[in-house]
């Protein structure tokens, strides 16, 4: 009896490693739809793909460390990224997947912000990149683009 | 009234032994992922300041090959490598990188490796896996329940539920339920 639960531990243990080895991993549910939207093509007409279910694909350049609640992926123009944003603790990405090439899909939404909200992402994007923040500078409200994800599938390059 | 007395009993001891590694994965982690705001409970992540000679911010496909070389990489280390604006530079390895200004040479060396022990509680006490160790999670809780629940029968008397026992009892459940009531009204 002993020597079996040894076993079946062994077992299940052997079997979860095999599970999670492999070049691709699979965050959520995957992805599904056939159609993958070029990013830049994208943000070239944010309001085009609202509400619609797409899929994009990049490399990740930025995973968040908190709760690894989002993602950004680089877009073919250089400069330009896409956020994918899922629900705390349904996917957790992984620092791991950064450099990967990542396919990612859900629903792109627009989220039109306030002026003081708007300032609030202005002094935060400030303080990442070391600048000075007037809030006086800031006088048109912002519309925040990202895809609510579903699934993402990321393989090394 | 006794059978049942020692039902509880035989039920609390083996569902106490087969919890001991359970409580103690979730324990562990409570306490960690508690303090997420603090540090980070999962990954040992290290940044030191790195300077190279500036390469200028021309063109990607000219400025990487220095910036590789300037690092001392060689591309078959490398990741991947995004121009994350017109000055900066970042280079994916695995476990870390780098974050080169471009036009100053100045940067940063970033690196993460999972916590050892911690990061796998973590992963089992929030569920990040899913599948079945969300059954697992699930019986877990329920033995907890049933656990709680025979508790306070297995001592009669002074000590008991009609006794210290109770009053124990009664802090234990009057504090999550003060939380809750002063947690509403301050909302």
């Amino acid at each position: 009896m002993r020597k079996m639960v040894v076993i079946a531990t062994l077992a299940a243990l052997l079997a979860a490693g095999t599970a999670l080895a492999g070049e691709s991993k699979t965050y959520g549910k995957g992805v599904a739809s056939a159609d993958t939207v070029k990013i830049s093509d994208l943000m070239a007409n944010p309001d085009a793909w609202v509400g619609k279910t797409i899929r994009v694909q990049g490399k990740a350049v930025g995973v968040c460390e908190h709760r690894g609640c989002w993602v950004n992926l680089a877009s073919d123009v250089e400069g330009q990224t896409v956020r994918v944003k899922v629900k705390d603790g349904e996917i957790v990405f992984l620092p791991e997947m950064l450099g990967d090439m990542v396919l990612a899909e859900g629903v792109w939404t627009a989220n039109k912000l306030d002026m003081e909200a708007t300032k609030k992402v202005c002094e935060s994007e400030a303080k990442k990149k070391g600048e000075k923040f007037d809030p006086n500078s800031v006088t048109s409200c912002k519309t925040l683009y990202q895809l609510s994800g579903t699934g993402a599938v990321a393989t090394k390059n | 009234m006794r059978d049942f007395r020692k039902v509880c009993w035989t039920l609390h001891r083996e569902i106490g032994f087969l919890v001991v590694g359970l409580t103690i994965v979730y324990a562990v982690s409570g306490i960690a992922v508690n303090h997420a705001h603090h540090w980070d409970a999962n990954y040992a992540r290290v940044s030191e300041p790195v300077r190279i000679e500036p390469t200028g911010a021309g063109p990607t496909a000219e400025v990487e090959p220095l910036v590789l070389e300037r690092l001392g990489l060689e591309r078959a280390q490398i990741k991947t490598t995004w121009r994350a604006s017109p000055e900066v530079l970042q280079v994916f390895l695995e476990g870390g990188g780098y974050e080169v200004d471009l036009v100053t040479g100045e940067g940063a060396r970033t690196g993460f490796r999972p916590r050892p022990v911690l990061f796998d509680l973590n992963f089992m006490h929030l569920n990040n896996g899913k599948g079945p160790w969300t059954v697992v999670a699930d019986v877990y809780a329920g033995l907890l329940v049933v656990l709680a629940l025979t508790g306070p029968l297995l001592v009669r008397g002074r000590k008991g539920l009609a006794g210290r026992g109770g009053v124990l009892m009664g802090l234990g459940i009057v504090l999550p339920l003060a939380y809750a009531v002063a947690m509403r009204a301050a909302r």
